[in-house]
């Protein structure tokens, strides 16, 4: 928005306002103790009567003056002073829409006419012979805008742009209605009683309407009000919280008026005691006065979400002192006064956002209520803050803090690029290790379904030649083919342990604890299992890792060890599968040897846990294993 | 010795010698299947006295097979065969519902009489 256009606005808000207190002097001070409507009107003084344009204006004091004119000039002399002091921020236009709508238009709520309404339709009727119905309802129409735009203002509040799609919907469908429902009313109350409208207007229901339509939209408002309070951050309640506490007079200042509009009609048909009318109409009549907190509250939770500079000094400070990674949010949030303040690290080798941790986080979209702001060359960015959308308008104290701390999120990133790297190191080498597995789980297969099928069939038929050599007597034939099967029987068998070794089948088959006790079966050193596991099945690369510890284990200890008896313990606890194979040998094992004991501590790695092994020289090997388990 | 054999093997090979097998020690073999859904549906059919079952089939798991066959009305009994070892199985063998397991290698008809005899 240029300069000139800003003037413009400015200036023809204070002509209203002008000549709305000149108005409103006018008629006091020309006729002393009020004025008396006189207008002559061509539909007959009956329908005058009805439409409420003359009510409240036939006599006019000063109170009644003041009463009036407060909301309106409330709401426009605040959107003056909070556009001047947030010139981007749409809500100080808003505030001053609310205003003029106040003092221009008829209320719809009230059918309180402001004196410039009066005199716009005075001037209309005496100038350009226009009727006072058709001008009662285009004010009715500027009124019914002022209050879409509180509605509009409280949604919109404190960033002053609607931000959820929900709210844009609601807005847009707001403006569309309420001034339809207004000059719909307006017509039923202004037109002949014989007609279909009029019939409509000796309904109070009917006449009630707009204002409980209107009370709707504002209850409903401010449950939206109040789920923002609910959902935003300690920035958003900072500027949220005088409005929350104006609304509620609010909702006071319109209640009367939709009792008295149905009070009053049944007090017409005699079921409502006029003392009750009397009452509720003082309340009513005074009520317009609750709505000066509204804009009061509007201002000062916008000046509330100005932030001070001084807060980016203490941030300095800070920094001089020497912020780790992991203080830079927390102060950064702290200045800001934004506890949901994210920093996001970029990482240019992988290509996305990363928490402190390293692990990706996208950026919310433009739908959000959270807004972002990339720190650094938008090609090669550093990192990016993830904020409140009500801090968007603080862009200059944005870009102070981010200055502050370029240096320190530099740094940062870094450290948080490295966290990454390793992540997707330690996930690479699961994934290898996966890939291992289930390879030899496929050679495995492969042997077991091929070479082995084939031998054995062939072994089944060498017995029955043997079977049939015998039979007939030919007893040479008989030794040489048994010879054979010797043969083929030590192939099958190496065949057997060497596909074993590859991947033994009773682990997928049945658990580790079978698997182990198996492996115990076969060793030639007595192996004493005991297991809290049962028949619990871990998860494939869990007991694939221990299995082989065992296995190893067992392996090192029959060559090396010279031990007489080895012992497995298989755990679980808190969380962690334990494993701990021990002997009685010579001890002296040493793990960075080149043993296959260093694959095994990798191995374990991979899944998360740790190998420990203990040997020293005439004292046997320990060797403990834990993996985490779930 | 079961007179009606039903030979369960997807290794057709496997299926010839084993027939010959049986035939040795006096056994009439009434089918052959080479999955565990055939064999279920062979069996109810044919009502053999007994089944060779290889543990290791393309579709159904050996071990589920017996399990299934041993809570028919009138179960046959049921040999477990496979070119791996029992202790490639573990406790999985016991309580399938077979009589027992011959390790491919071990098949003779000296084994099976003794584990049938048994």
């Amino acid at each position: 928005m240029t300069a000139v256009q800003r003037r413009v606005i400015q200036a023809g808000v204070l002509a209203v306002v002008a000549l709305a207190c000149l108005a409103e002097l006018l008629y006091i001070f020309t006729i002393p103790g009020g004025i008396v409507w006189q207008l002559e009107l061509p539909g007959g003084p009956d329908v005058v009567l009805g439409s409420g344009f003359i009510r409240s204006f036939s006599l006019r004091q000063w109170p009644d003056v003041l009463i009036e004119l407060a909301p309106g000039l409330a709401f426009a002399f605040s959107g003056l002073i909070a556009w001047s002091v947030r010139p981007r921020n749409r809500v100080g236009l808003l505030m001053m829409g609310v205003g003029v709508g106040l003092l221009v238009g008829i209320q719809p709520t009230t059918k309180g006419p402001s004196a410039l309404s009066t005199a716009l339709g005075e001037i209309l009727y005496f100038l350009a012979g226009i009727d006072p119905p058709f001008v009662i309802d285009a004010l009715l129409l500027v009124g019914a805008l002022g209050v879409v735009m509180l509605i509009h203002l409280l949604l919109a509040f404190p960033g002053g742009r609607l931000i959820s799609k929900v709210d844009l919907a609601l807005v847009r469908s707001f403006y569309i209605v309420l001034p339809l429902a207004a000059v719909l009313v307006g017509a039923a109350t202004n037109s002949p009683p014989e007609g279909l409208l009029g019939s409509l207007s000796s309904n109070v229901f009917v006449y009630a309407a707009p204002n409980l339509i209107y009370l709707a939209c504002l209850v409903l408002g401010s449950g939206l009000v109040i789920r923002r309070w609910l959902l935003g951050g300690r920035a958003r309640r900072r500027s949220l919280a005088p409005v929350f506490w104006s609304v509620i007079p609010v909702v006071f200042a319109f209640l009367p008026w939709s009792v008295i509009e149905i009070a009053g009609g049944l007090s017409q048909n005699g079921k409502v005691g006029a003392s009750y009318f009397d009452a509720l109409s003082t309340a009513a009549h005074l009520s317009p006065l609750l709505l000066i907190a509204l804009p009061v509250g509007f201002l000062i939770g916008l000046l509330r979400t100005g932030l001070d500079m001084s807060s980016i000094g203490d941030l300095v400070v800070r920094l001089s002192s020497g912020l780790t990674p992991e203080q830079l949010q927390p102060a950064l949030a702290r200045a800001l006064q934004d506890p949901s303040l994210r920093v996001l690290y970029w990482l240019p080798t992988l290509g996305w956002f990363a928490d402190l941790d390293g692990k990706r986080v996208e950026l919310p979209g433009p739908d959000s209520e959270r807004a972002v702001s990339v720190l650094g060359d938008p090609s090669a960015p550093v990192a990016a803050l993830v904020y409140d959308s009500s801090l968007v308008h603080e862009g200059q104290l944005l870009d102070t803090a981010a200055a502050a701390v370029n240096m320190a999120l530099e740094n940062a990133r870094l450290q948080v690029q490295l966290r990454a790297q390793l992540e997707e190191v330690r996930q690479s080498r699961v994934r290898l290790v996966e890939a291992a597995d289930s390879e030899r789980q496929r050679v495995e297969r492969d042997l077991h379904d091929g070479a082995q099928q084939q031998l054995v069939t062939l072994l089944l038929s060498m017995q029955t030649a043997k079977n049939e050599a015998l039979r007939q007597g030919d007893r040479r034939v008989a030794e040489l083919i048994d010879a054979n099967i010797s043969s083929l029987r030590e192939a099958l068998d190496e065949l057997r342990e060497l596909a074993r070794g590859i991947h033994p089948t009773i682990l997928s088959q049945a658990g580790l604890m079978p698997a182990i006790q198996s492996l115990a079966d076969r060793s030639p050193i007595p192996v004493d299992v005991k297991g809290e596991l049962g028949d619990t099945r871990l998860a494939p690369p869990i007991e694939a890792a221990l299995y082989f510890v065992v296995a190893e284990a067992i392996t090192n200890a029959v060559k090396h060890s010279k031990g007489k008896r080895m012992w497995v313990q298989v755990g679980r606890n808190l969380g962690l599968a334990t494993i701990e194979i021990s002997d009685d040998g010579v001890g002296g094992a040493d793990v960075s040897r080149g043993s296959g004991l260093l694959g095994l501590t990798d191995r374990v790695a991979a899944v998360g846990g740790r190998l420990v092994v203990k040997s020293d020289a005439g004292r046997g090997t320990t060797i403990n294993a834990e993996v985490p388990c779930g | 010795m079961p007179d009606r054999v039903l030979i369960v093997d997807d290794h057709a090979g496997f299926r010839a010698v084993a027939r010959r097998l049986l035939q040795e020690i006096g056994s009439q073999v009434v089918g052959e299947a080479g999955t565990g859904a055939q064999a279920l549906a062979e069996a109810r059919r044919l009502r053999p006295d007994l089944v060779l079952l290889d543990i290791q089939l393309p579709d159904l798991d050996g071990l589920a097979v017996a399990k299934a066959l041993s809570s028919e009305p009138e179960p046959p009994t049921v040999v477990l065969v496979s070119s791996r070892d029992a202790a490639d199985y573990g406790p999985r063998l016991d309580g399938c519902g077979a009589l027992g397991f011959i390790a491919k290698a071990d098949l003779s008809a000296e084994s099976l009489t003794a584990l049938l005899g048994a």
